[in-house]
């Protein structure tokens, strides 16, 4: 008879969390440039922080999701717990970052946010030997109801958009904005457009499994990829400005995150016992904390389209 | 036998989202059940109640589930399985047939009625039964061992299995509607269900089946 230590795993994120806060507290300023005062802070931090922000919200939607969904899993594995601490701490960080508007990698978010990438690989990793020891291996039947295989990869774009903000804030408030040697708006319009289109194509699998009984539930697996072929055409317009219809793409595909998850929660109603019975139908009905990924994509999107419009070399 | 659900009991589902009312209908219907015939003429209801302790000996620690008064129900409300055997007649001529044609078996091989035989004599001929080796003009060629597997076991098993004791003892959640189960993979468990015990662990069992609801 497997255990279920709830408490345990809630206590743990806590503590998490707790430990993140403390080591934002105990910063070295010192080794830093301070924040520029009274001042419109250059575009390259304004940039940073936007991308605190988006990274926040994935990691929000993926602490709940992962959750819910290796609650639902019995913590069978003990490595199940990594999740939710990487993004706990993801999301500590970026709340930190949002508010912060010095120059310069910090020296905790900025490890903090590499962890949640790797730990997002290692986890798809691990999705992805536990669909191959399904009887029946790499099945669409075992893709549908085995471990979500793009799940962990929203964990680590929540880490690579948090890590790419740092490296935004490596760049002089004056000069070329570079991240990896690359254009800084250009590239993060190419991460976004991979994001979406990777999120896209896992709510495609799972409201394909859910037949697509609703007519809304092609909006995820429309929008959001227009919003990725626009960006990815920004990635590629150099020197073109960003287009108009881009941004105003973009702000519908976070709207679209929003509205999916109350059309989540309208699907959780849906099922048998509706609410009521929520000890089911919250893991069995469409997860309700997963939509707000495209939300956060979006976010990163326009901060990629801010950059553009704001610095003279990104 | 070890108890391998310690503490579980699947009428404390009753009130909770696992059961609707539908379903609590139906299930304190059965639980409503007297134990007395609608059926069977009182000579029948004996042999019945006789075969029915030897197909399913029951634990004298708990009430026991009346498998004759609901195999009597069934042939009451001539619930049909909606398939018959073609050798075996209609499911309620069938039984009056069976349970006539063993008490005549007895009769013949031991001077006295079914119900009035020893335990082992009463075995003994439900498994000459069970071979086939049952024949006279009381069968009416009706083949034995045909109605010993398709009417006199499977009605008994069918009737025990569909009582609430019965649920509670193999772990069973009854009818899965309108909640049913989310952690679909071997050795997992939703918290509504009943928790088997494993040896030494009982008490952990114990605890966790009595939060089951």
């Amino acid at each position: 008879m497997p255990t279920i230590r709830q408490p345990g795993a809630v206590a743990l994120g806590v503590a998490a969390i707790g430990i993140g806060a403390l080591l934002l507290r105990n910063r070295n300023t010192a080794t830093r440039r301070p924040a520029l005062r009274d001042a419109e802070p250059p575009p390259t931090i304004k940039a940073a922080r936007r991308l605190n922000r988006a990274s926040g919200l994935i990691a929000t939607s993926t602490l709940l999701d992962s959750a819910i969904e290796h609650y639902r899993g019995s913590f069978h594995n003990k490595a199940m717990i990594t999740p939710l601490i990487a993004s706990a701490l993801t999301l500590v960080v970026s709340v930190h970052g949002t508010a912060d508007k010095h120059q310069g990698a910090h020296r905790v978010r900025d490890p903090v946010y590499l962890a949640a990438a790797v730990t997002g690989l290692v986890g798809t990793g691990f999705h992805l030997y536990n669909i191959g020891k399904r009887p029946g291996g790499f099945s669409w039947q075992n893709l549908f109801y085995g471990s979500p295989l793009l799940a962990p990869a929203a964990v680590t774009l929540s880490g690579l958009l948090g890590y790419y903000s740092e490296r935004l804030r490596d760049n002089a408030p004056a000069g070329p904005a570079r991240v990896f040697g690359l254009r800084a708006g250009r590239a993060l319009a190419a991460l976004s457009s991979l994001g979406l289109l990777a999120t896209a194509a896992e709510a495609g699998l799972l409201h394909f499994r859910g037949a697509f009984h609703d007519p809304f539930m092609y909006a995820p697996v429309t929008v959001p990829p227009i919003a990725a072929a626009l960006l990815a055409d920004t990635a590629l317009g150099h020197p073109e400005p960003p287009n108009r219809l881009t941004c105003w793409w973009l702000r519908l595909t976070a709207w679209v995150g929003f509205v999916g998850a109350a059309f989540h929660i309208f699907g959780v109603h849906r099922n048998m016992g509706g609410w009521r019975n929520w000890r089911q139908n919250v893991l069995n009905g469409p997860p309700i904390p997963a939509p707000p990924s495209f939300t956060g994509l979006a976010l990163a999107g326009l901060a990629a389209l801010g950059l553009l419009e704001e610095h003279d070399d990104a | 036998m070890p108890d391998r659900y310690p503490g579980y009991s699947v009428l404390a589902k009753r009130d909770t989202p696992s059961w609707n009312e539908a379903t609590r209908q139906v299930v304190d219907a059965r639980l409503a059940i007297a134990d007395e015939p609608h059926f069977f003429n009182p000579q029948e209801w004996q042999t019945l109640r006789a075969v029915c302790d030897r197909i399913v000996p029951q634990p004298s620690n708990r009430p026991e589930v009346p498998i004759a008064a609901l195999v009597d129900r069934k042939l009451a409300d001539d619930e049909r399985d909606g398939y018959r055997t073609s050798s075996l007649p209609k499911m309620q001529q069938a039984w009056q047939q069976g349970l006539a044609a063993l008490d005549a078996a007895a009769n013949s091989r031991h001077g006295t009625r079914y119900h009035a035989l020893s335990g082992m004599q009463q075995d003994s001929l439900l498994t000459a039964m069970q071979h086939g080796e049952l024949n006279g003009p009381e069968w009416h060629g009706m083949p034995s061992a045909t109605f010993f597997t398709e009417r006199l076991v499977h009605d008994t098993l069918a009737a025990y299995y569909s009582h609430p004791t019965a649920w509670s003892e193999i772990g069973f959640g009854g009818p899965a509607s309108p909640r049913g189960y989310v952690r679909m993979y071997f050795n997992r468990r939703d918290p509504w269900e009943a928790a088997e015990a494993t040896p030494g662990r009982e008490a952990q069992a114990c605890k966790a089946n009595e939060h089951v609801g």
